[in-house]
């Protein structure tokens, strides 16, 4: 894409719609504070620097947690190998949702049948506490693992998606003169029709990525992953095993409780505007204001004539 | 009728997947599969009837496929065998005292969800660009995203702990006798507030997106202009005409989620102490009591298949193209 274009894009993707900005400036802030994790937090998030459970003050900006630990330092480390976590997880999904869906999608038939009768049963299970018993099997699951489970359990829907807007595009004169011209299967697929959906696919690893934040949290939570590895979710286990709030120590709960839930939201606001990408139709605010008043305008016009 | 008949295969082949998973996963686990199921039990349980036990659940010596059809057989009995954490208890009996309350949770969850849920969906979608539906959608899908031990406890620390409108935990008053007495009923109502309004924040954002896309497309549809061109009254239209149709997609879309509802059971129950299926998880889970974790998922995934089914049900009576 040449460089014009690609501001042409980003601004009619902004133009007019806040929830695109808030949820773009949110996760940017949020990856930009996690990769400079280092930088920014004095404190090393193993070190016991303070006596335990310190409410917030001008030295420690969010506390201590119950084993004095920088709760500050502890977000921000955190931060980076949930935001892992949840990336990778996508990742995975990702390519085995367009894998499947798009094989699906283009072949018919058969393989078609095979493949989505699989997805649907993989569809209809619930997914978290399938997690959890094989996470409570293996043992304590590293993030590494955790990533792993996620992104090869959550990829069917998806996969549906991608499928059925395959099938909306497989007849299209484009892939039938790609196919006369003796281009090949692979190439169809992968070059011709992947990038038709790149809104759907983006939409989809943004989804898959705020479903991993919540089923990494959650694992935690339930003391499944590896408690010595600090992430958001740990630091809500650890906080949730010493009973912060009972004992008044709320910041240790309410930062990353917090950190999760701003960033999901960030990720929930973005990934709306991309599904009106994909479908303009779903659009609100500025846009139908523009065309209602192109439509009173001409109205107003023919009433004249 | 066939197409009830090809679900209902449909959902007897996932849950036919599902015992053959609690089948193979303690095999699958390094080490033997018996100590891995039994690894909290030593000592509390006598040796004999941990071998009888072990039998019951198909861990009998000889090739793996009559261990399979055993484990079967007691699965189709419900038989599950005892819990370790409260030896001699049988999870089934365990089961079905915590059901009811995860069961009441989510039914009246999913009862307020789809009513307000659909509500502001469709009146999002029909007032394009009013405030509603600039704002509803965009903020329930900011809330929505939150993970859901996260808003559980963000509602417990506020709402109960601090302010103290509602209790801290367990079910309903332990000092009150169960029975139909207005006290108990109110007191159990009581208890519930917060775990069923957690699963709404979590769970309405579906309803509300899929009901304004669906109607969205609705709209453009030629007998709403005839209904217009017709003089219909505007509520008419929106309820009669559009709403009715819209539901159909919205139907099968967020029947997917019930799954998400049940996992949310398992947090919002272990945060508020609420004597229900997910709680009883969480305690297996500390406790590595395996026969009742997987008594736990086996209900969960039951649940999740019933009701998918009844949302099949439910597009059979709404759309009488399925009926051939």
């Amino acid at each position: 894409m040449h460089i014009n274009q690609y501001f042409k894009f980003l601004r009619r993707f902004y133009r007019g719609n806040l929830a695109a900005s808030i949820g773009s400036i949110i996760v940017a802030t949020m990856i930009l504070l996690s990769v400079f994790a280092g930088s920014i937090a004095e404190n090393d998030p193993n070190k016991r620097v303070a006596r335990g459970h310190q409410p917030p003050s001008a030295e420690l900006l969010l506390g201590s947690t119950r084993s004095g630990k920088d709760v500050l330092s502890q977000v921000l480390h955190g931060g980076k190998i949930s935001l892992l976590v949840a990336f990778s997880a996508a990742m995975i999904t990702t390519v085995i949702a367009v894998a499947v869906g798009i094989s699906a999608g283009y072949f018919g038939g058969r393989v078609d049948e095979i493949l989505m009768s699989f997805t649907n049963i993989v569809l209809v299970f619930p997914q978290l506490p399938l997690l959890i018993i094989i996470a409570a099997f293996v043992g304590q699951v590293g993030p590494i693992v955790i990533a792993l489970i996620i992104g090869l359990s959550s990829w069917a829907w998806g996969a549906r998606v991608i499928r059925s807007q395959t099938m909306a595009i497989r007849n299209k004169e484009f892939i039938i003169a790609a196919e006369v011209m003796g281009e090949s299967k692979l190439r169809i697929m992968f070059m011709e029709i992947l990038p038709n959906l790149i809104s759907i696919v983006v939409g989809g690893a943004i989804g898959t990525c705020i479903y991993a934040l919540m089923a990494e949290a959650g694992l935690e939570f339930l003391g499944l992953g590896d408690p010595t590895i600090i992430t958001w979710g740990t630091m809500l286990f650890w906080a949730q095993s010493n009973s912060a709030f009972i004992v008044g120590a709320w910041w240790d709960m309410v930062v990353p409780g917090t950190a999760i839930a701003i960033f999901g939201g960030g990720l929930a606001l973005l990934n709306m505007s991309i599904d009106q990408l994909s479908n303009p139709k779903l659009k609100t605010g500025g846009y139908i204001k523009t065309w209602r008043r192109m439509k009173s305008d001409i109205e107003a016009r023919r009433t004249e004539a | 009728m066939t197409f009830i008949l090809r679900r209902f295969a449909f959902y007897l082949v996932a849950i036919l997947i599902t015992i053959s998973f609690n089948f193979l996963i303690p095999r699958l686990m390094p080490g033997d599969p018996v100590d891995a199921l039994f690894a909290g039990a030593q000592g509390r349980i006598p040796l004999e009837t941990l071998q009888a036990y072990k039998e019951m659940l198909g861990f009998v010596d000889g090739p793996l496929w009559i261990q399979y059809l055993k484990y079967m057989k007691s699965i189709f009995t419900w038989d599950l065998g005892p819990t370790i954490m409260l030896f001699p208890l049988p999870v089934s009996e365990l089961l079905s005292v915590k059901l009811p309350w995860t069961l009441g949770l989510a039914g009246m969850s999913t009862v307020i969800c789809v009513m307000i849920g659909l509500i502001i969906g469709t009146f999002a979608a029909y007032n394009r660009d009013g405030l509603v539906d600039r704002f509803m959608p965009a903020f329930w899908a900011f809330v929505g995203a939150m993970p859901q031990p996260v808003t559980a406890l963000f509602l417990f620390f506020v709402l109960a702990l601090s302010w103290k409108w509602f209790p801290l935990s367990y079910g309903a008053n332990p000092d009150l006798d169960p029975g139909w007495t207005v006290e108990y009923v109110s007191s159990v109502l009581h208890h519930a507030v917060l775990p069923i309004l957690c699963m709404i924040i979590g769970g309405i954002g579906a309803w509300i997106f899929n009901m304004r896309n669906a109607m969205i497309n609705v709209l453009g549809e030629d007998y709403i202009t005839m209904a217009r061109a017709k003089g219909l009254s505007n509520r008419r239209i929106m309820a009669n005409y559009a709403a009715r149709n819209a539901l159909l997609p919205v139907v099968t879309a967020v029947s997917m989620q019930i799954g998400f509802v049940m996992a949310g059971a398992i947090f919002i129950e272990t945060v508020f102490n609420y004597p229900g299926v997910g709680l009883l998880l969480f305690k297996a889970l500390a406790a590595r009591d395996y026969p009742t974790m997987q008594a736990c998922f086996l209900m969960i995934v039951l649940f999740v298949l019933v009701f998918n089914f009844i949302a099949d049900l439910l597009n059979l009576w709404l759309d009488p193209r399925l009926r051939k």
